[in-house]
């Protein structure tokens, strides 16, 4: 397993401003975790396809699904860290490559169900009934959606949507019976074409719509639990940090660790939902965890 | 290899816990789903600052809200039935003698057959007509079915909405293309009423279109010439361009005979009418920033009616009344007119044709979480044709600016202050400032207080600013080669009507019930009163006018009286369970008048006391039934109104919904006044009794 000292390759995907801001505070927190050994290279998947340059890193970051399918490919003992990926592509990709876990593994985009629902609690704490619509790529997650609702004391009620034509009859039918929208990542559901009818139409209800982004909610969701790249890069810190300890072992693919709540007030307001400050939101969520 | 199976059971473990159960191991190669795009990229900002509107405790007026359920489960078929259900508003079918198919709407008394002191918008576009100044609603191309919902603003709100949002503002918002898909076809057969409407929307990308068809027939009331047909088109796209922008188009087309005219007038006798209207709209939403939006919008409307109309003979007339009169004198008179008439009957061109365009600009933005502003202008520009009122062939335009600004502030939780001002010159009154200022008080969140004063002013319509309505016809007696009747001759002496309107608002939640209390005084200034005018016969022309101390004299207006409307209004929206809703208002407003002698009635033209209740509930997942009740206490109202006793009117609705495979839907019955009381709404002409019909929705 031991192989010479090379240091950490950042893969991106694509030189995003995103993916460029996760190097420097990938860089910053490196420095802050006093770990001066590390030196760390940065690939542009974008600029070169080839990745040879990456082979024998101590720990392959890979910025993006893009960069975490191309860096699969790696010899399996070059460790290789997933940001930016979402759960169900990351077990995709590892399914199709030799990869297994231990030298695969990712930070997904996902948040737990259980922060979703805190968040739920927090904003709405006389909240009942919680609406989700389920696509052919989120369907798996229905069953999960639920129990973990059960917990917190939310009625999960989930409507599944076989073609996208079915969207507003469905969502009509959520809205009128629950609380609120929890939006769950689907790309038959939530994309940039649909959220314009999504959002008017929770609002004519008067309900609030949980989104699983920030650009959710600056679109008009009333708040949604993210990560920063400054948190996602403390995190990925961590975990260079304990693989570097542990013979380049990585753990198990991990939910973001830290995180943050963007809330539209604008909206909040309209709903007329009592005004929380985020800051407070997260602390509040925090005592619930 | 084991290492790697007991691996992935713990990934399973891991998901399971954190409720993302995972699958593992697809094997097709194929395009992922989801990418970090779904997370991280931009989205196109829709609930934007011009889009949010204020929530109801923080709304410097009263507002009561008609949506999509309660408009379905009241069982209506006609738009102005709705306003039934908004406590102080007054809705009296078919009223008048001209334009004899169109609601009478009124808010606070004042009323006549042709209402014009409320703002009424279909989608941010003026649809008063300002010929006599009320809605022509049986000629809006709007289906029920397509409507979102129906604010009504109670009070002035100039400031918001311009000059003639005087008593109130009707604001009518029909469903964004983006929120229907399918296709819908909804048919209604009843006593005296065929109705069919077809609609389809859909969604290309960021394209949004919804277009409907519809066939209105009405029979109208027994006695009356009040028929319509009515077949119209309204088509609507939103078109989401990039992340910043809305365009959104509407046009509407609506055409289709009317009855119109009465037995007891003499030249305007039954007869049928032709309209042909249509609009255009087009809107640009565009966002600025985080906390700023921009929109733009611009329309052009047109009406026209087609009305030639032929009198009954007037040699019989002047014969019938000369056989009446007992003065010799005016008795020879009479017979000699009669006998030397140049021709029996008059034919009139009675075409009226309007057009507004209209352009206007508005910026919203907020600063902080305490202050959202709004403010902007627009042009516009009326034209009216109407030769038999004005006396002339020549269109006559009209102009109108104006720039309003609006102003919330909410230093902290408990308290919201309001204040705005609409500054306005139109051709006909100059230029009027119509400022307004409320502060909410809320001491829980479930609770809210609201003091508020607002002004505003009713622009004088044609019929009172510029009417010279005049019958004429050849008379071959010299020195006289005439008769005229002249019916109005307005000076054009007539300003503004003024309102300050005070009040004190409650906003309760207790529980499943929702209360708002409104106590108002409205004190109307220079209230447009009939005023005779002396008038001169042409040379060669023998007027017929009455007269008065020896001088010709016709209808006129002018400012003269003022008044107060106090009362109270109370609107519950009560939620007794999860399958059952209440609704609840009641209205008590007393006019009197503090100056002068207002026209004939004028205290009488609101009912003292209203109110309208409706039970919802569903009795299982299919049937849902609905029982409402309206009570309407006596009037008399003004112009062409009549003394009518109390109302009492219930309607009952049974609905049943149904879903196979593709096709869902709806069957209902409806019975409009249940009981079959005979009552008499507006005036003594139109009696009304029971109708049933049913109504059969597709949803395909």
């Amino acid at each position: 397993m031991a192989q010479a000292f090379t240091g950490i390759t950042i893969v991106m995907s694509a030189p995003t401003q995103t993916n460029k801001a996760f190097v420097e505070e990938f860089k910053h927190e490196l420095v802050n975790s006093n770990n001066a050994a590390y030196k760390v290279k940065v690939v542009d998947l974008g600029e070169s396809e080839k990745l040879s340059v990456a082979e024998n890193s101590d720990l392959v970051i890979a910025l993006g699904v893009k960069a975490l399918e191309v860096s699969s490919k790696l010899k399996p003992s070059t460790p290789v860290l997933g940001v930016f990926t979402p759960l169900p592509v990351f077990n995709d990709i590892m399914g199709k490559s030799d990869r297994m876990l231990g030298n695969f593994s990712a930070i997904v985009l996902d948040q737990p169900y259980s922060r979703q629902m805190a968040l739920v609690k927090t904003m709405l704490p006389e909240s009942k009934n919680l609406g989700v619509l389920l696509g052919s790529t989120s369907l798996q997650y229905g069953e999960g959606l639920k129990d973990e609702g059960e917990k917190t004391g939310l009625h999960v009620n989930t409507e599944n949507l076989a073609q996208e034509s079915d969207l507003i009859p469905k969502l009509n039918q959520v809205l009128q019976a629950n609380d609120a929208l929890l939006a769950v990542p689907d790309p038959v559901i939530y994309s940039r074409e649909t959220v314009q009818p999504i959002l008017l139409t929770s609002y004519r209800y008067q309900k609030p719509v949980f989104g699983f982004s920030q650009s959710y909610v600056k679109a008009g969701a009333l708040a949604a639990v993210y990560s920063t790249t400054a948190q996602l890069a403390k995190q990925a810190v961590e975990l260079a940090n304990k693989s570097q300890q542990s013979q380049n072992l990585l753990p198990p693919p991990q939910v973001p660790k830290y995180f943050s709540v963007s809330i539209n007030q604008q909206v909040a307001r309209a709903l007329n939902i009592p005004f929380i400050s985020e800051d407070a939101a997260v602390k509040k969520m925090l005592q619930m965890e | 290899m084991n290492d790697s199976r007991k691996m992935r059971f713990d990934l399973v473990f891991l998901l399971s816990a954190l409720a993302l159960s995972a699958q593992i191991g697809h094997a097709e190669d194929m395009e992922h789903p989801l990418s970090e795009h779904d997370y991280l990229d931009e989205m196109p900002r829709v609930l934007t600052v011009s889009r949010l509107k204020q929530s109801v405790a923080d709304s410097p007026s009263a507002v009561t809200v008609i949506d999509r359920e309660t408009i379905r489960a009241s069982g209506a078929v006609d738009l102005p039935e709705l306003f039934r259900l908004v406590p102080g508003m007054y809705v009296g079918a078919n009223a008048g003698f001209v334009y004899n198919t169109n609601h009478a709407v009124s808010y606070h008394g004042m009323t006549n057959a042709y209402p014009g002191n409320m703002q009424v918008l279909v989608n941010g576009r003026s649809v008063y007509t300002p010929l006599f100044g009320g809605v022509k609603w049986s000629e809006l191309p709007v289906a029920l079915m397509d409507i979102e919902r129906i604010e009504v603003t109670r009070g002035p709100n100039a400031a918001s909405y311009g000059a003639n949002a005087f008593f109130a503002t009707i604001n009518i918002i029909t469903q964004n293309p983006t929120e229907v898909s399918g296709s819908t076809a909804l048919l209604t057969h009843g006593n005296g009423r065929n109705e069919a409407f077809y609609r389809h929307a859909g969604r290309v990308d960021g394209f949004a279109y919804r277009a409907t068809v519809g066939y209105r027939q009405d029979d109208g009331f027994d006695r009356r010439d009040d028929f319509k047909r009515t077949r119209f088109l309204n088509a609507q796209t939103d078109y989401q361009v990039g992340l910043n922008d809305n365009l959104e188009f509407e046009i509407g087309l609506t055409d289709g005979e009317r009855g119109d005219g009465t037995v007891e007038d003499l030249i305007l006798r039954p007869h049928s009418t032709q309209v042909t209207d249509y609009h255009g709209l087009v809107r640009w939403k565009h966002r600025l920033s985080d906390t700023s939006d921009l929109q733009v919008q611009a329309y052009h409307s047109r009406e026209r009616t087609d009305d030639t109309v032929t009198s009954a003979s007037l040699k019989d007339y002047f014969l019938g009344e000369a056989a009446q009169e007992t003065n010799p004198v005016k008795k020879a008179t009479l017979t000699a007119i009669a006998t030397h008439l140049g021709i029996d009957n008059l034919i009139i061109n009675n075409d009226v044709v309007s057009e507004r365009s209209d352009i206007e600009a508005q910026h919203t933005f907020t600063v902080g979480d305490s202050l959202r502003a709004v403010w902007g202008g627009s042009i516009r520009q009326d034209t009216m044709y109407a030769p038999l009122y004005l006396g002339t062939k020549k269109t006559d335009a009209f102009d109108l600016q104006r720039i309003f600004g609006h102003l919330e502030w909410r230093p902290n939780r408990m308290w919201t202050a309001n204040a705005g001002a609409m500054l306005e010159h139109n051709d006909f009154t100059g230029t009027d400032l119509s400022p307004r200022a409320s502060l909410n008080f809320k001491p829980s969140p479930d609770h809210t207080i609201r003091l508020g004063v607002s002004s505003a002013l009713r622009t004088p319509n044609y019929i009172e600013k510029k009417f010279d309505w005049k019958y004429t016809a050849p008379l071959v007696a010299a020195p006289y080669t005439a008769i005229m009747q002249q019916k109005i001759a307005d000076d054009g002496y007539v300003d503004a009507e003024r309102i300050v309107s005070r009040e004190i608002g409650y906003l309760g939640k207790f529980g499943g019930m929702h209360m708002d209390v409104r106590l108002f005084s409205d004190r109307l200034m220079g209230m447009i009163k009939d005023r005779d005018r002396v008038i001169t016969a042409p040379v060669g022309v023998l007027l017929l006018n009455r007269q008065l101390n020896g001088s010709f004299v016709a209808d006129s207006s002018a400012n003269s009286g003022d008044a107060m409307a106090e009362g109270i209004e109370l609107q519950t929206d009560w939620k007794l369970s999860a399958d059952t809703r209440f609704l609840f208002n009641y209205a008590f407003v007393h006019i009197r008048e503090t100056q002068a002698s207002l026209k004939r009635n004028f205290t009488k033209s609101m009912p003292e006391h209203s109110l309208s209740m409706m039970l919802t509930h569903r009795f299982d997942e299919n049937w849902d039934g609905t029982f409402a009740y309206y009570q309407v206490g006596k009037t008399t109202q003004l112009g062409d109104g009549d003394p009518v006793d109390l109302v009492r009117k219930s309607d009952l609705r049974i609905a049943r919904k149904f879903k196979q495979a593709n096709l869902g839907g709806e069957v209902s019955f409806v019975v409009e006044n249940l009981f079959n009381s005979h009552y008499l709404e507006f005036a003594d002409y139109n009696e009304a009794k029971r109708r049933a019909r049913i109504n059969l929705k597709l949803d395909f």
